[in-house]
């Protein structure tokens, strides 16, 4: 028996852990992605103290701790406020598998909403094709094809006609 | 406060990226123990005992029982704290108040992280919103990537600018025995580092680190007794951002968020008028470089849109009129549990002139530390030498 306190043989054990989980998407967000999902409409809340429209929806406005109940419906075109091209295969943890990069995925703020929605852009990897303020529309899936989540939307496609700014 | 609270000792791990020698136990009595020596203790002086780490990102639950017996706290009053990146400082904010309050006189705090065990993009992912967010979630890496597009086409910064920061935090952290990352690079390693998300490069992020760091906090009579060099915690505070407003993406934003309400509430609360005077050295919580040059502008180092001004003036240098992270930051080493810990112990060490290598030249007697976390919270701590601030 070694009697000193040497470490001989590292071990390290490789896991797994899976949980299964049920997630309840709530009333707002139900009736979010389900506008999305029936209709291809984006709805948000206005809060009746700030006026600001949240996107997704949420019961209370968290600037002015009131409730939201006046719902207004967002257009599906918008302004990229950040993109990045991604070079890193990407694991979607919904599906576990990888976004093949590289890939373009940006945050875009949609036309009469305070908040900005995430997701991929429709663009080749190039800078010269891609920019923060350009003008971008949403492109879904056919009716038939929606689930009633944020996958409905294919990616983000820019509005024909832009020239990058100098 | 009720009571007058001070740092009287503490510790940290080297960090590093493989620490298959120790196992989490392991690792966060190394901290302890340099803590209990710096603080010239033993677990029998202490009282009770707060710890902390990234929720699940070593796949256990209930860390605070699992160590109960490496982190000393079998038998003692205490609890577990999970904040995500700010736990450390948030451990140290409820050892704080318990001590403030009176419960407690010697309070030891521990924030740590074997970030190799896990899966970090995996378990990040669980921050975001499984309908809303989740499928493009998995790495804070395009986070910081949208940050950067943003901040440039807001100021007209440049990626020379993340540049200069990735090169301060390296070149700091050589002077740092216990930093993990200690390049020597320059400008134009960091510029030809391997792109990961426009823009953001392989140096301008945070690597994955393993390590722990202890914090001991005491009443003013006991610090007063017992240790030379009692660092003063002179103000805590806290602010949250909303889910889904995730709006350091859109970097000209004028309204309040949660760094600059913080830092509002925390200066009203000192009478601090100009911070890049009051404080002599600033410990911010930095994952990627853009981040530093926003936190610059939130924390009213200088105006809006001008944090790479700063930068490229070279002012937040180590020798600089307002030094930012001397000790290379969470850029240099990034063990999450313990990384806001480590900016408030980096600040106290500053104050005490013990910071070794990286001991800024000049008098420091003001500290502020910051911490940052998902989905966009932070924890702030304004240390001083004297009780009188």
């Amino acid at each position: 028996m070694n009697q000193k306190n040497t470490v001989t043989e590292q071990i390290c054990v490789p896991m797994t852990v899976d949980v299964p989980y049920r997630f309840a998407a709530g009333k707002y967000m139900a009736r979010f992605l389900t506008e999305l999902r029936d209709n291809g409409r984006f709805v948000g809340v206005k809060c009746p103290s700030c006026n600001r429209v949240q996107m997704p929806p949420r019961v209370v406005c968290a600037a002015c701790h009131v409730k939201n109940d006046e719902w207004v419906e967002l257009s599906s075109e918008g302004t990229m406020v950040g993109f990045t091209i991604m070079y890193l295969p990407l694991t979607d943890p919904t599906t576990g598998k990888p976004h093949e990069p590289p890939f373009v995925y940006g945050s875009v703020r949609l036309d009469g909403s305070d908040s900005t929605v995430e997701h991929m852009v429709n663009v080749e990897p190039d800078l010269d094709k891609i920019w923060v303020g350009m003008r971008m529309k949403v492109v879904l899936r056919d009716r038939e094809e929606r689930i009633g989540d944020l996958s409905d939307i294919i990616h983000f496609e820019p509005l024909p006609g832009q020239k990058r700014p100098q | 406060m009720k009571r007058n609270v001070a740092i009287i000792g503490g510790g940290q791990t080297y960090h590093a990226a493989r620490r298959h020698d120790v196992d989490q136990g392991e690792m966060v009595n190394e901290a302890v123990r340099a803590a209990l020596k710096d603080a010239r203790m033993t677990m029998d002086d202490i009282d009770a005992v707060f710890l902390g780490n990234m929720e699940f990102f070593e796949g256990t639950h209930l860390t605070d029982c699992w160590l109960a017996g490496s982190a000393g706290a079998y038998g003692k009053p205490g609890m577990k704290i999970t904040t995500g990146g700010t736990v450390g400082a948030t451990i140290i904010g409820a050892g704080m108040h318990h001590v403030a309050a009176g419960l407690f006189d010697k309070v030891l705090c521990i924030g740590f992280e074997k970030q190799e065990e896990g899966d970090t993009g995996a378990i990040l992912s669980g921050v975001a919103h499984p309908l809303y967010g989740r499928s493009m979630a998995g790495a804070a890496v395009g986070y910081f990537a949208m940050m950067g597009t943003s901040y440039m086409a807001a100021w007209g910064a440049k990626e020379e600018h993340a540049a200069m920061v990735a090169v301060k935090a390296r070149q700091n952290a050589r002077k740092n025995q216990y930093a993990h990352l200690k390049l020597d690079i320059t400008i134009e390693d960091a510029l030809n580092s391997r792109m990961l998300a426009y823009p953001v490069r392989m140096l301008d992020m945070c690597p994955a680190s393993n390590g722990a760091c202890v914090v001991i906090l005491g009443d003013e009579k006991t610090a007063r007794d017992r240790c030379k060099k009692p660092v003063w915690i002179r103000a805590m505070d806290t602010a949250h951002n909303e889910q889904f407003e995730i709006d350091w993406r859109n970097v000209t934003l004028t309204k309040p968020i949660f760094s600059t309400a913080c830092a509002a509430r925390m200066y009203k609360r000192l009478g601090v008028d100009d911070p890049k005077k009051y404080f002599d050295v600033f410990e911010i919580y930095e994952p990627a470089t853009w981040a530093e040059m926003v936190w610059y502008e939130d924390l009213g180092l200088c105006s809006r849109g001008e944090g790479f001004k700063l930068m490229e003036e070279g002012a937040t240098a180590i020798d600089g009129p307002i030094p930012v992270n001397p000790s290379g930051g969470v850029l240099s080493t990034n063990c999450i549990g313990a990384s806001a810990m480590l900016r408030v112990w980096e600040a106290a060490l500053q104050i005490r002139g013990d910071a070794g290598g990286h001991q800024v030249p000049k008098e420091v007697n003001r500290a502020l530390a910051t911490a940052y976390g998902g989905t966009n919270w932070t924890v702030m701590t304004a240390l001083s030498s004297s009780t009188e601030d």
